[in-house]
């Protein structure tokens, strides 16, 4: 029962927030509207028993990712007396006519393309009862440092480098000529 | 109610909203947050089929790494926005067009 209601509280805002998303007319409120529906993808990770994987997705989506953007929004909204086109003053980059028709397009093809494959799956439905869903984190850590330990490295480099790329890229940097 | 085919319906329902953002925006910041969402949909995928076909939990393992990956792109794109934004004064998608011709 709990899990039921967690489970449809948790649909709705992934749901909502990735329509409004779609539809927000505003850039500060359409990633607002992402990180209601990051808050949802971490309620359906809990009503399937990835307590880990939950926690993870709050820290880093809902604590690091979003915060970052909000940032990028903030600091790109146009300075001084230069007018921004498309800052935050007149946000619409929404696209034209051309974009939406391309995009209704694309939306169009690959939920064909995905529906043909899932629905296989969506007729036969396996009617076994489920496992009780148990802690995961030390079975997580385990696996992490012994099955995967290469993989967790490599992504560990991969993290210290993008670091370091994004410091070095965003740097003002003086011109030659002046 | 939580059953496979749920998750798949609202990982598929993800994927189509973040194709939207993509392809409809011409705003790179918004192009960025459709990638988010694209990679949630693949995430929440593995982690469903780790719940319902198979009890062992490699699947939670790629969704971690889906998860890593997702924030240093984010990290390594917003950089790019943001000195773009430096040589360019704008997020349009249509002002990055220098290697186009």
């Amino acid at each position: 029962m709990f899990s039921n209601t967690l489970f449809m509280l948790s649909a709705a805002l992934t749901l909502g927030g990735a329509f409004a998303v779609v539809y927000s007319q505003n850039l500060m409120h359409a990633c607002i509207y992402l990180l209601a529906s990051l808050f949802g993808v971490a309620g359906l990770y809990a009503c399937i028993g990835a307590d880990f994987l939950a926690a993870t997705q709050l820290v880093v989506y809902a604590g690091g990712v979003v915060i970052l953007m909000l940032f990028a929004i903030m600091l790109t909204g146009g300075t001084g007396n230069k007018i921004n086109r498309y800052g935050l003053e007149k946000v619409a980059a929404m696209g034209n006519k051309k974009t939406y028709f391309t995009a209704g397009f694309a939306a169009v093809v690959t939920s064909l393309i995905i529906l043909k494959i899932i629905a296989s799956v969506l007729r036969a439905q396996p009617s076994k009862e489920l496992a009780a869903n148990q802690v995961t984190v030390e079975k997580l850590g385990t696996l992490l440092a012994t099955d995967h330990i290469l993989a967790f490295e490599i992504s560990s480099v991969m993290l210290l480098g993008a670091l370091v790329g994004a410091a070095i890229i965003s740097r003002p940097r003086k011109e030659k000529h002046d | 109610m939580i059953n496979l085919g749920s998750y798949l319906i609202i990982s598929f329902a993800l994927f189509i909203c973040g194709i939207l953002v993509m392809v409809a925006r011409k705003n790179i910041i918004a192009i960025l947050l459709g990638i988010e969402l694209i990679l949630n949909a693949s995430a929440l995928n593995f982690v469903a089929y780790t719940k319902f076909m198979n009890n062992n939990l490699d699947g939670h393992i790629m969704s971690l790494f889906i998860i890593v990956t997702a924030a240093a792109e984010a990290a390594v794109g917003l950089g790019i926005v943001i000195r773009f934004f430096q040589l360019r004064e704008s997020i349009h998608i249509d002002d990055a067009a220098t290697l186009q011709n």
